[in-house]
Parts: C-alpha cells; structure tokens; sequence
C-alpha cells in the first residue's frame, strides 16, 4: 500500500477516535493535517487523474471530509459546514462513477438542505433540491427536509416545531433547534408587519413561547425596539415608508425637446 | 481533458477559506487552472482572492498567483483597467508568450496603456517617468519577444507606437531583410505618426540606420531627408553617387533627382541644388542643360535665341574644353545634368512633350459648348474660355483659339484677363518660350502702353501659371513689373504671378515688393496680394503670418480680408500642431471671413494627415457656425484632410450631403471631388450623382465639377457613369433654360474631365506618398472660384501627367515597348465625339455603334499598315501607343476596313488580354498594377515604378538607340500671331502680323 495512503489512513484513524472522544480540538486539528495530506492526492478532484490506488483515496477522502462535515455540526460551525460540505460535494456530484455511493450520502445532503433552510437561503435550497435525481428525494433524510420547508412556507409552523420529535439522525438535532428560531424569527417579523399591538398573552402563544419570561428574554435580545406596555407588545412600525418618488415629468419633458432641437440643428 | 471533471468550482473556493495557507495555495493553483471555466462563480468570491493578494504575509509567489487570478477573472467580466492593474501584480507569472485571448487582450491593453502614457509624457515633456516600471517592463518582454520570433513588423510597429526608437532601431537592424523592413517603417511612419515631431525623430532614426547599412537605399534616405528638410544629406549622396566610376550609380542619382522632383518642393529642391559644386568644366555635350533634352533641330535656333534669362549662365559654353583628366570630365558632365533634372526644367520638358504629343483632347466637346453659349452671356462665355484652357493645359495647342479669334474677341474687362491667362495655362511648363510667347500682352514699359491693363496683367498671371514653382527665371521679370505699375489690375495679375513663380521660396524682397501692395489697401490687388504673399510663404509657418493677421483687421475691404486670410492659411501649409494656435486664433475671430480662413488653415495645416482632431473640429464647425461660407468651407476642408484616404471621404460627409442647407451641400460635394480626385472611387460617384441634379443651382455646379474631378481620364469601359455624366454634361450646355451657374459648372466640368489632352490627372500625393505642394496649394486656391473666377486656373497646378516616361543616360527617351497586363479597351482614350454632319447635333443611336466600330478599325488598320504608313503615325504624334500588338484576328479586317457602315457584330471579336505600350506612354492611375517590363527587354528600370520618370540601365550600350519624344512644341510665332489678333489691341496685331505664322500643328481629326 502507498506509502502516502497509509499515513493518511492512519491519521484518519486517529482522528475518527478524537471524534468519537468529542475531543474537538484535537480532531479539529488532525482534520487540518488531513486536508493538507490530501492535497498531495493526484487522484482527487479537481484533478480526477486515474492512478492505482485511485478508489481507496477517493475513498479515504470522501470519508475525511464526511467526518469534517460531522465535526462541524458538533461544533455548531456553519463556516466550517459549508466549507467542508463544498469540498465534500464532488465526491458525490463528480466521482460518481469511480465511487460507490457512500451510506452517509443523504444524511449529509439532507443536513445541508436543513442547513440552507435556517440560513433562511431559500434558493439555494432549491437549486440543491433540483440538483438531487428523483431517487433520493424518496430517501428520509431528504424526505424530512424537503416536508419541513413546505410547512415553513405554508406557514405551518407548529408543523415544523414537531418535526423536531421525528428527525432521522441524532446530528439533526442542532439545525433542528436552530430552525426553531428561524420560525420565531419568521412569526415575530410577520406580527410585526401585521399588528399594530398585541397582548403579551397572544404575543406569547403566538411565538410559541411556554412563558411570559422566555418571550420578555426573547423580546430584549432580538426585537429592543419592541415596547412592553400594559401588558401588551407595541410593534413599533417601521417607519413611515417615504412617499412614492415623484416622476420629474416636466424636466423629462424639456430634456427631451431640447435634444429634438439638437438634432434639428445637426442635421 | 482534465477540466471536465469537476461541474463547479465551489469546492476549491471554499478551500481558499481555509486557514492552511497549502491549503490555499493548493486551492490558488487549481482555480487558475480552472478560471477559464469557472470564472462567473470565481466572480461572486473574487474580494477574497483579493484579499489574498493584498495579505503581507502570504508568500510573494502565492499573492502573484492570486494576482494572476483576479486579473483573469477581471478580464472575463470586462473589467479590463482592472485586469490589467492586477496582471501588473502578477509579475513573471503573466507570461506574454501565452496564446490565449486574456494575454493576447490584455496586452493590447497593456501596450495601449504605455502608448498613451509615453505620449503624453512625451507631449507635456515636464513631469515624464510618473510610468509604472511593471508596465514597461511587460511592453519590453512583448518586444523582446516579438524580436526573438522574427515578428519584426510587429515589433516596430508597437516600438513606435510606445515611442521606443531604442527597440525600433534593434527590432530594424536585427531583422532579417533590413530593407524590406525599413521601407515598411517608412510606410508606417507616414500613415500612422501624427505628430510631425515624433515622426521627424523615426525618420531621422532611419537615415541612421539606412547609412550604416553596407548598400544604403539612396532612394529612400533622399526621400527622407527630403521630409526632414535636409538638403545637405541629399547633396552629399547624389555627389558621392556622381563621383562613381558605375554609370549605373549615375542612373541612380538621376533617378533619385527625379523622385525628388516629384514631391514639388521647390525651396528644398533649389537648395540641394545650391549645395552641389558647380562643374568645373564645361564639355560640350552638356554645356546647356537644356540642350541634353532631345529637342528636334527645326526648335533649336528659336530655344538659343529667346531662351535669354536662363540659357545665360550655360549657354556661354566654352567651347574649348580643356584636356582635364576623363573622370573630372564625366563627373561635371553628370553635374550639370542633374542641376537640370533637380531645378525641375528636365521633367517640365519632357512631361511638355509627353503632353504635346500625345495630346488627344477633342476640339468637338469644345465647338459644341461654344456653339451652345449664347453670345451675351458672358460667364458663359468666359467658363468655356477657362474650359478650353483646362482641355489643354500643359499641352501648348491653342487651336481652338485661334480658330475663334472673333468669338474670342468678345471677352472684356476681368474676362479679358482671365482669357489671357489661360494662355499661361495651355503653355503651363513651357518654361524657355513663355515669355516670348506672353510678350504681346505684356506691359510695355513706356512703350505706347497700347495693351489694357487686363490682358495685361491676364499675361503676368499666365506667367506665373507657366512658371509655377520653377520661377527662378521669371521672378525679376514680374517683380519689375510689379513695382513699376500702379494700376490695380496689373498689380493683382503680377502679385499672382510672383506668388506662382516663387511659390514657398519664402523670398524676403519679392515678400516687401507684395506688402507694399497690399498697404496701398486697393481691394482689387490687395486680395490678390494677400494669396501672392501666402503662396510665397507656403508652409513655413513664418512669422508673417501674425502681420496678415493685423492688417485683415485693420482694413475695410472684404476682398482684401478674405485674401489675407487664405494667404494665412497657405503659411502654415503641413505644418500640422504647430498651427494651432493660429488656427485657434483664426476659428474664434468675430470676422466670418477670418473664421473662413481658419477652415482652409485646418485644411491645410493637416492636409492628407486624416488627423482626427482636426476632423472633429471641422464636423463641429460645419454644423455649428452662424455664416454659411464658412460651414461650406469647413466641410469642404474636410476633402484636403481626408485626400489620403479617399475611400473614407464619402462616408464621413455623406450624411452633409444631405443636409438641408446648399452650403454644406455643396462643401460636401467639392470635399468629395477634392480627396477622390482622379481616383474613380465608385462610392464617391455615388455621392455625387444625387447632387448633379440638386434643386439649388450652385450645387449642382459644384457637383458638376466634382464629379469631373473625381472621373477625370476614366472611360466608359471601366465605369458606365462616365458615359452617362459625359452626356447629362452636354444635355445641361445644350438646354436653353438651364441656370448659368450649373450651365458653367457643365461647361467647366467637361474641361476637367478631359484635361491636358486626357493626358493628365488630379494627384495630391507623389507616388511615394509625400504631399505634392503645388497640387494641394493649387486645389485649394482653385476652390475659392466661388468668389473670384480666375481663381479657377490655379487647377492646373495639381494636374499630373499620367505617363511613363523611361529615360536612359543621356535623359533622353529611348523607344521600348512594356506589357499593360489588362485589357486595352479599359484604358484607352475615351472615344472622340463625331463630327456634326453637315445638318445639326442630331445623332441617331447607331451613329454612336458605327463609329466605335469605325475607331477599332482605324486602329486594326493602322496597325497592319503600320510600317507602310510610319511617317504617317508619326504626323499623327502617336507613335503606336495603345496600338493592338496582341493581333491575330484584327487583321483579318483589313479588307472591308475602309467601308463606311460595317455591321456592328462584326467587332465582336475576343478583345486581347494585354496591350504592348512603348514609351514613352500614356499609364492612367488604375492601370499602374497592370505594368509589367518585359524579361527579354534592352532596357532594364532602376527602379520599378509603373509611371513617372524612370531612369533605364542600357543592357547593350554599344548598339545605337532609337529615340522618340522628339517633336518639340514650337508653335511660339503661330500663337503669338494668331492670340494677339482675338485679344491684342489693333497696333499689337499689326505688329504680330509681321511675324510669318507658321503652319498649325499637327492635330489629329477624326475621320
């Protein structure tokens, strides 16, 4: 076996045990090492060239940048997701006919797609979705997310709340919390737009808080200019949009005579 | 290939976010491999990469390749300023050698970008070096580079955009053809330099380079110093030349002598004259430079006995040559020949000749328009005395006028002098009789006086158009003339004269003699002392300028203004930047006239330049100025900066030519016939066409004699408009109610189209791309007959024989034949009307048929009787040129050639696809391509030039030669007689009757 492969197998190796330690800075570090390990790989893309131990690095990689993947989402690090998920996605998109699929597949692009939808990135969220053949959407990872945005955008969002109880994967849980503020974040700016006050009561269920506590804490740190008055929530509204600009008719008007009479001159 | 792989750059840009630097680097490397693909998803994350390349403490080599990168993905979104900005950070990394399109646009760019730069630190030549290093040092890789690959154009054309004559002088001495090179340089530096300065320098830089080389090409460095103003060069090399024991060497001194003479650039030319030692010794073959020309025995008494003011100096021929040795004997010999060819009266000579002989106008054309005129319309009358004198000018046959001494009689006051004058034109280069010939009209100093003023000053203006820019004979003459009359007259025919004869000698005294004219403020002569004094100081760009300037406001008169103000602008003739700030003070004047002036100093001051500054500024005033002369003549002024590029001429005013006001109308229809002259171009008849039919009368005039300007020499074999315009020309003479002023450009017009004997044609350009002064000057004095008609001869100033004249050591004109490699029906002479029979013009259809037929037999016939009849064509001054030697089937006609009415199908016979010409011949324009010499020749050229004068190295020296061009002119006594009847008074007829009238000339008549 190549000398190379098996350094990085090695590492891999160690670097598996520190996750399974939860020991985030040393597999944070060994991950960092691996990476530039692997960048000596002529097999990897973006250089796809055909050497003998071609699979097995491919192999190897795709696995590391799974695991980087994973690693991120203990973390709680939405950089270091994306990066690592970008750098792990041609081995799906590219290195599928060299490969065989790996089991994590959909589980990490469905934790991408959770990704996208509490980053509030719809559209890409879709542009992924598209990407994905027809077979994977049946997958339940995929599955999940793809019914947790059509609840988002229904506005169903006690839907979404409970889809929490039904994740496919343990590593959901982060995002999982995550999307429940996404929510709340959602219903607070709607209310806001919709209502000129509400009581406190209403504002509570309304954002699904379970006490008046949560919704104040809630209301300091996210919405200051939100004021709490006699037990109600006044919204402050935005500020008067300015009126519609005026069209500057009359300058038009001129300027545009003013180049017929131009013209007339040239000529 | 490699690049297919992956479908998105997204991971490698997610790698740059990386904290690894090898991560980055690696990631770096990838994406430029990969920008080509991906550059619009590059594009959204390029800050980064900047970032990157800003990061101090990333590896140099590494911020080069973001550098690299970000420029790249810059040159994908357009953003070319940035791209390149960056490419400069990337240092050895951008490789110039790349072929892709980003190197290849970016340096473009980068080359564009240092080009400027040096330009305008150059021009502003206070705070230079503020240029990035980086740049140069990329412009200088391109350099080498190109060098190394044998790109030598390439290089030399970017060394001089960049002004970098270090790398123009390596890119041309290390090329492999040093010639070819160095006359593509010349080629370049006079197309695309525009500032006069810079293109001083390159030129200087090639004489350089040009006479270090071990076999210098003299023709080209004399042409270059000739720019350069550098008469002592050109005097050394022709002496060096001269001094050669090769007679070859001596051709190549003639040779260059009459290239130079070409270029009409009188000052210069009397100044390397000035600069070559006088011959020592006199032998007898040369000892009167004009003698060396082949003039026939009959004119010799007549040439010695008048040829009084110029023969002098020669003419006292020792007539003991002492023994000195054999190449001091040669040496002067050679000496006074060239001073011959150099003060212009060699080629004046033959060109004189040339015409003469194969003068083939048609008197016809002539008869028609003065059958047409009615007798008291007197611009008329005077438009066809001028067309008559345009017909034939060069040619010295005035038969026409002495046949119609009556009609001719007819003409008064200015149409006196203007028909005087034209004799100056007709006889235009006689240069040893034209005083004699003009001695009944001129002033007799006390000596009864009888002549009026106007011929009388008529007559010192045809001496000026006879001598124009070869006075040196003349100038004392007119001066005297000058100073001793003070009738306004005379004054204006002699401050013309003066101005014609010394044209650009810048002559102090004849300068004083003028001014003094002009201060006397007579509006008559001081206009015309105001273009006397700006053709005397044509394109020096003096200070006397500044003078005319003062005094066009000090006076009154309009006249005398307007003729300051042309007189201006000749001063700055060619002198491009320079005459800004004149032309800046001129175009601000209140006085629309002064502002006029300023058009025809633009005109000049760029003349041929296609500067386009100077176009923009013409544009803006040719829509922009309240007064309507000077709209016209800013559009107008637009032909002589565009008479380089006559293709670009009817684009850029086509849209004027439609403008609803007549004046830039017409401005545009003149700025056409002045750039496009004598080229045919087809798009400019096009422009034309829609005018000559214009609802305003002096638009179709101009259009008229654009349109001829434009067609002159051209038949209708090689364009089918002429025919058309030939005959809308005479349905507008023939038609009772047509307006004078189109009825005078018709008639004018159909004097253009057949100048010379339809020998001649308008060339502002020498053949080696230099400016021809007199024939620029000429035109644009020529263009201000709008306001003064006599104005109008100055055309004959730009007509050029279109002629090869071969020439062999002793500058006489041997007789060979060469090929013309095309058809001879494209170029012949067009067809002679016929003569009117005996009822009127009414011409049937068929007569037209029948007598081409007629024609082509006469010529079939005459050339299978040719040796039988020689004497015959020789009468007929027509030694066999354009004659059929690619027979066969012609003869075959013989028989029947004599009948009257043969069917036309007959003629139908395959035309040859070439024609035998022998020199010396007539070679239009268009048909220069076609010249070819033949192998087998005895006569090989010193240069292959298709027209012009052309010196020929004899194979075989020992045989004897067979000249031709031998019938010299000598119609002196026949015209004296016959002109001063019409316009004399009656005591100088009596007088002229003295003299025996010789028999006229031999004319050639149709049959």
């Amino acid at each position: 076996m190549d000398p190379k492969l098996t350094e990085v197998s090695q590492y891999f190796e160690r670097f598996k045990a520190a996750c399974v330690r939860e020991d985030i800075d040393t597999s944070a570090n060994l991950l960092s090492q691996l990476k530039v390990l692997l960048t000596s790989f002529r097999s990897l893309p973006p250089l796809f060239e055909v050497t003998p131990n071609a699979v097995q690095e491919l192999t190897i990689a795709r696995d590391i940048y799974e695991h980087a993947v994973l690693l991120s989402v203990k973390m709680g690090d939405q950089d270091a997701f994306e990066r690592d998920f970008f750098q792990l996605k041609p081995y799906y998109t590219d290195a599928r006919k060299r490969l065989p699929r790996s089991p994590q597949e959909h589980m990490i692009l469905g934790l991408n797609l959770l990704r996208l939808l509490v980053q509030n990135r719809i559209a890409e969220f879709h542009t992924e979705l598209e990407l994905l053949p027809a077979e994977s959407l049946e997958d339940p990872c995929i599955k999940h997310a793809v019914e947790l945005e059509q609840s988002f955008m229904e506005g169903a969002y006690n839907r979404v709340l409970t889809a929490k109880q039904t994740v496919p994967n343990q590593s959901y849980d982060y995002f999982m919390d995550l999307l429940a503020k996404t929510v709340r974040d959602e219903i607070a700016g709607c209310s806001e737009k919709a209502y000129d006050f509400l009581s406190t009561n209403d504002a509570r269920q309304m954002l699904l808080f379970s006490s008046d506590n949560e919704l104040l804490k809630y209301i300091n740190e996210e919405h200051p200019e939100w004021e709490i008055k006699d037990g109600s929530v006044i919204f402050q509204k935005a500020k008067e949009t300015a009126p519609c600009k005026e069209i500057p008719s009359l300058q038009l008007i001129n300027q545009t005579l003013s180049y017929a009479r131009e013209l007339e001159r040239i000529v | 290939m490699a690049a297919t792989m992956v479908s998105s750059a997204g991971g490698l840009l997610a790698m740059l976010n990386e904290s690894h630097p090898l991560l980055k680097q690696q990631a770096l490397q990838n994406l430029n491999n990969y920008v080509d693909q991906f550059w619009p998803e590059i594009s959204t994350s390029v800050t980064i990469i900047e970032s990157l390349y800003e990061d101090e403490e990333f590896d140099q080599n590494q911020r080069q390749l973001a550098a690299l990168l970000v420029s790249k993905v810059f040159y994908y979104l357009g953003e070319l300023n940035d791209s390149l900005s960056y490419a400069l950070g990337a240092g050895s990394l951008f490789d110039v050698s790349e072929d892709s399109d980003y190197v290849h646009t970016l340096l473009a760019k980068a080359i564009d970008e240092y080009a400027s730069l040096k330009t305008k630190a150059i021009e502003s030549s206070a705070d230079a070096e503020s240029i990035d290093p980086r740049l140069e040092a990329i412009v200088e890789r391109m350099l080498d580079k190109c060098i190394a690959d044998g790109k030598y154009q390439q290089a030399m054309g970017i060394a001089i955009e960049c002004r970098r004559l270090d790398k123009l002088e390596e890119a041309i001495t290390r090329s492999d053809n040093v010639h070819g090179t160095l006359s593509y340089c010349i080629g370049v530096s006079h197309c695309f330099i525009n500032r006069r300065e810079y293109r001083c320098e390159v030129l200087s830089l090639l004489v350089n380079v040009y006479q270090k080389l071990p076999s210098p090409d003299y023709l080209s460095i004399c042409q270059c110093l000739m720019f350069l103003d550098e008469p002592e060069g050109v005097a050394s090399i022709l002496e060096k030349l001269l001094r050669s024991d090769n007679k070859d060497d001596a051709l190549l001194a003639f040779q260059i002598a009459f290239d130079l003479v070409e270029n009409e650039h009188q000052a210069f030319l009397l100044n390397v004259r000035d600069r070559l030692p006088t011959p020592k010794s006199q032998p007898l073959e040369s000892a009167n430079p004009r003698s060396a020309e082949p003039v026939s025995g009959e004119t010799e008494p007549s040439t010695a006995s008048e040829d009084v003011p110029m023969a002098e100096g020669a003419s006292v021929s020792s007539t003991s040559a002492p023994e000195i040795d054999k190449s001091e004997e040669t040496y002067s010999e050679r000496l006074t020949k060239i001073k011959g060819i150099l003060s212009g009266e060699t080629s004046i000579q033959l060109t004189l000749q040339f015409l003469y002989s194969h003068n083939k106008s048609d008197l016809l054309i002539l008869k028609a328009i003065k059958q047409s005129v009615e007798m008291r319309n007197s611009v008329c009358h005077s438009a066809t005395i001028y067309s008559n004198a345009i017909m034939h000018a060069g040619t010295t046959v005035d038969t026409f006028l002495r046949e119609n001494l009556d009609w001719l009689s007819r003409a008064t006051n200015w149409a006196k002098f203007s028909a005087t004058a034209g004799l100056g034109v007709i006889h235009r280069g006689h240069l040893q009789q034209g005083r004699s010939l003009m001695a009944p009209y001129l002033p007799q100093g006390g000596a009864g006086g009888g002549g009026s003023p106007y011929s009388e000053g008529g007559a010192l203006y045809a001496l000026g158009l006879i001598h124009a820019n070869h006075g040196e004979g003349i100038k004392q003459f007119l001066r005297d003339s000058l100073r001793s009359t003070n009738v306004e007259v005379i004054q204006h025919g002699a401050c013309l004269g003066l101005g014609l004869a010394a044209l650009g000698t810048a002559d102090e005294d004849i300068y004083d003699d003028i001014k003094s004219v002009l201060y006397t403020d007579s509006a008559v002569a001081g206009e015309a002392a105001g273009i006397g004094m700006g053709l005397l100081m044509v394109g020096t760009a003096s200070e006397k300028a500044s003078e005319m300037l003062a005094y066009a406001h000090e006076t009154q008169h309009e006249k005398i203004i307007r003729g300051l103000a042309l007189g201006i602008a000749l001063t700055v003739y060619g002198r491009e930047e320079e005459a800004d700030t004149l032309i800046e003070q001129m175009t601000r004047d209140q006085d629309p006239i002064l502002r006029y002036g300023g058009m025809y100093a633009l005109a000049l001051a760029y003349g041929g330049t296609a500067n386009n500054k100077a176009i923009r500024q013409l544009l803006h005033f040719a829509v922009s100025d309240v007064s309507d002369d000077v709209r016209r003549t800013a559009v107008l002024a637009l032909g002589f900066v565009m008479y380089s590029e006559p293709e670009q001429t009817p684009r850029i005013v086509s849209l004027l030519s439609e403008s609803y006001n007549p004046h830039v109308r017409y401005g545009a229809a003149l700025a056409v016939g002045i750039s496009c002259a004598g080229t045919g171009l087809s798009e400019a008849i096009s422009l034309l066409e829609p005018l000559t039919s214009d609802v305003v009368d002096f638009v179709r005039q101009g259009a008229l004699i654009a349109m001829a300007m434009v067609m002159v020499q051209m038949n209708e074999a090689s364009d089918s408009r002429v025919g058309t315009f030939r005959r809308q020309l005479e349905k507008i003479i023939l038609d009772k109610h047509e307006d004078t002023m189109s009825k005078m450009g018709a008639i004018l017009a159909s004097g253009i189209l057949d100048a010379g004997g339809r020998n001649v044609t308008i060339r502002l350009l020498s053949k080696t791309k230099h400016d021809k002064i007199t024939a620029v000057v000429g035109l644009a004095v020529f263009s201000q007959f709008w306001y003064w008609y006599p104005l109008i001869y100055f055309i004959s100033l730009s007509f050029s024989a279109t002629a090869f004249i071969g020439l062999n050591y002793d500058l006489k004109v041997p007789k060979f034949d060469f090929i013309s490699n095309a058809k001879p029906s494209l170029f012949e002479y067009p067809k002679p009307t016929i003569v009117p029979t005996t009822t009127s013009a009414v011409k049937l259809p068929t007569a037209v048929l029948s007598t081409s037929a007629k024609a082509t037999k006469a010529r079939a016939k005459k050339d299978a009787e040719q040796k039988a009849n020689t004497e015959k064509a020789a009468a007929a001054g027509e030694p066999s040129t354009s004659t059929n030697s690619g027979k066969g089937k012609s003869t075959e006609k013989d028989g029947d050639s004599m009948q009257v009415d043969t069917p036309p199908e007959k003629k139908a016979e395959p035309e040859p696809s070439f024609e035998l010409v022998t020199n010396p011949a007539r070679v239009v324009p268009s048909q220069e391509k076609y010249i070819k010499f033949m192998e087998d020749s005895r006569y090989v050229p010193v240069k292959l030039a298709p027209s012009g004068f052309v010196l020929l190295r004899d194979l075989k020296p020992t045989e004897p030669e067979v000249l031709s061009l031998t019938d010299a002119p000598s119609s002196t006594n026949a015209t004296r007689a016959a002109a001063a009847a019409g316009l004399g008074a009656g005591g100088q007829q009596a007088m002229a009757v003295d003299d025996e009238p010789q028999p006229p000339q031999p004319f050639e008549y149709t049959s």
